[in-house]
């Protein structure tokens, strides 16, 4: 339970703070996109099976 | 022992954090905590950073209160007590100026937090109060520990509630008023997006805060906040990276400068042809009712323009709202008020012929201004024409809505412009000969006399504007 959360923080609101960090921020995001990327591509053959 | 009220009565506007709720009970303003919440409230309130805001004023006056004067069976565990707020506004009421430093002081407070390991829960410009013009964080509910590796759940509410509207003025020269005070959560990235095409989109802290925000708003939709804050917190985000953005938005936010027209209104002090005797008569008479009301609260100033009576309704009252349609003149008004340092005057956004009316949830959420108003004086100062000729207001109708903003035994210092004074002429010979048959100074002062006694009337010596001080009921 996040006792933070009585308000819909938005997704996207969240993760485009990162972006709005600075240079440290774009890592962040580029991290965050990359194992996105990289989950995607490994859950792809399971998904075939 | 504790005294229970028997007028507690919920604050309308409190109840979106169901974690704490604000009760008035007569002037006392009480806030119940539930058990989650209170334990937070004891860590705050053993924080240096809070006792520094506490201090400072900048987070209203609070202390502990005993639970017995809240409703029992609700599930409160901690009282606390609040420092009254003298008039409570909404944003949609606030200049541009004010709008902006309601703003940097939420981010100020949320930079201070952050280290101490506190965050707000919520960024909304309704945690914000004036005391004047100074303006109050009030939500001292919306402290809570900060977890590491989240970033701000108050985002989103700020942009929409804050920086959005402040975009709006200093980008685009519009008024953010009517905007805020449709829509009571803000306005939303999608609908600025559509506002700021082009090379506008270039304009200062648009790209990031409203054309990206918005593009990962709808490519997120559906992706749950609890998700995300996992996936942020596994990527690496850090309270340093929490701090950082805090960081830019205030440097964005003093970017953005008011919008800069020079209006009808703000000339109209100049141009408005008192003569010096005109203006020295009216200024005793005005004194004269302030100093003949002692212990005021409360003094409305209705067309306020240049602040010249709500000043001078400072000296004899606690405080002073000092309502103007404009709002390049309130904002003018503002920021003169700040520099000189006069705390009791709260200069307001509001056309008298279109007062706020009630919104949010049930339309009580954010009270009308009327159910907000119970004035010790109210000071009607050569708006009367402007409402009943300009507007086509009846009459009777402008002196009930005066009298409406009364509490009881209140006074009314009204000025009756004559229908062959300039101004008034000016006005009417915008409308068809004889629209206005009753707009007459015998008229009203029939009308003055139903509803109260009238104590004083003086003509100025220009012969054409008539002033009348009213013990409304009286």
């Amino acid at each position: 339970m996040n006792h933070l959360a009585y308000l819909d923080a938005g997704s996207g609101s969240l993760i485009v703070q990162a972006v709005v960090g600075g240079v440290a921020g774009v890592a962040v995001a580029a991290k965050l996109y990359w194992r996105r990327l990289v989950d995607r591509f490994r859950r792809q053959p399971t998904d075939q099976r | 022992m504790a005294i229970s009220h028997t007028d507690l009565r919920p604050e309308p506007g409190s109840f979106r954090d169901p974690a704490n709720r604000v009760f008035h009970a007569g002037d006392d303003v009480l806030r119940g905590l539930d058990a989650r919440a209170a334990e937070e409230w004891r860590t705050l309130a053993g924080t240096e950073f809070f006792a520094a805001l506490l201090a400072a004023g900048k987070v209203c006056g609070t202390e502990p209160a005993d639970p017995a004067l809240l409703p029992a069976g609700a599930g409160w565990t901690a009282a606390l007590r609040h420092e009254r707020i003298p008039f409570v506004s909404h944003p949609y009421e606030w200049s541009f100026s004010m709008l902006r430093d309601a703003a940097l002081l939420h981010l100020e407070i949320l930079r201070t937090a952050l280290p101490a390991g506190f965050t707000t829960k919520d960024g909304s410009a309704y945690n914000l109060q004036w005391r004047g013009v100074e303006p109050v964080f009030i939500d001292v509910g919306s402290f809570t520990p900060a977890r590491d590796g989240e970033p701000w759940a108050g985002y989103r509410q700020f942009c929409q509630t804050l920086l959005y509207p402040l975009l709006l003025g200093a980008h685009l020269g519009l008024d953010f008023q009517p905007w805020l005070r449709a829509r009571v959560d803000g306005l939303d990235a999608d609908q600025m997006r559509r506002l700021f095409g082009g090379a506008r989109r270039l304009r200062p802290g648009v790209l990031t805060h409203v054309h990206l925000h918005g593009a990962m708003q709808s490519r997120h939709a559906d992706t749950s906040t609890a998700d995300t804050r996992d996936r942020l917190r596994a990527a690496g985000y850090s309270r340093e990276l929490g701090l950082a953005t805090v960081r830019g938005l205030e440097k964005l936010v003093r970017r953005l400068d008011p919008p800069g027209t020079a209006s009808h209104w703000s000339a109209y002090q100049r141009t408005c042809g008192y003569s010096a005797g005109d203006r020295a008569a009216k200024e005793a008479f005005v004194a004269g009712a302030l100093a003949a009301t002692p212990h005021a609260r409360l003094v409305l100033d209705l067309g306020a323009n240049d602040g010249r009576y709500a000043r001078l309704a400072a000296r004899h009252a606690e405080y002073v709202v000092a309502v103007e349609q404009d709002p390049a003149v309130v904002d003018e008004l503002y920021r003169a008020l700040r520099a000189e340092g006069e705390r009791r005057v709260l200069p307001l956004v509001m056309d008298l012929a279109d007062p706020s009316p009630g919104g949010g949830w049930r339309s009580v959420e954010r009270a009308g201004f009327a159910d907000r108003a119970a004035a010790d004086v109210v000071l009607a100062l050569a708006v009367v024409h402007h409402l009943a000729i300009g507007r086509n207001v009846p009459l009777p109708e402008v002196v009930d809505f005066l009298a409406g903003l009364c509490a009881p035994g209140a006074r009314i210092v009204v000025e009756f412009v004559h229908p062959d004074d300039p101004m008034a002429r000016r006005l009417l010979a915008n409308k068809p000969d004889g629209l206005f048959p009753d707009y007459r100074r015998d008229a009203f002062e029939r009308l003055l006399g139903a509803r109260g006694r009238i104590e004083r009337r003086l003509e100025l010596p220009s012969g054409t504007r008539t002033l009348y001080a009213v013990v409304v009921g009286g």
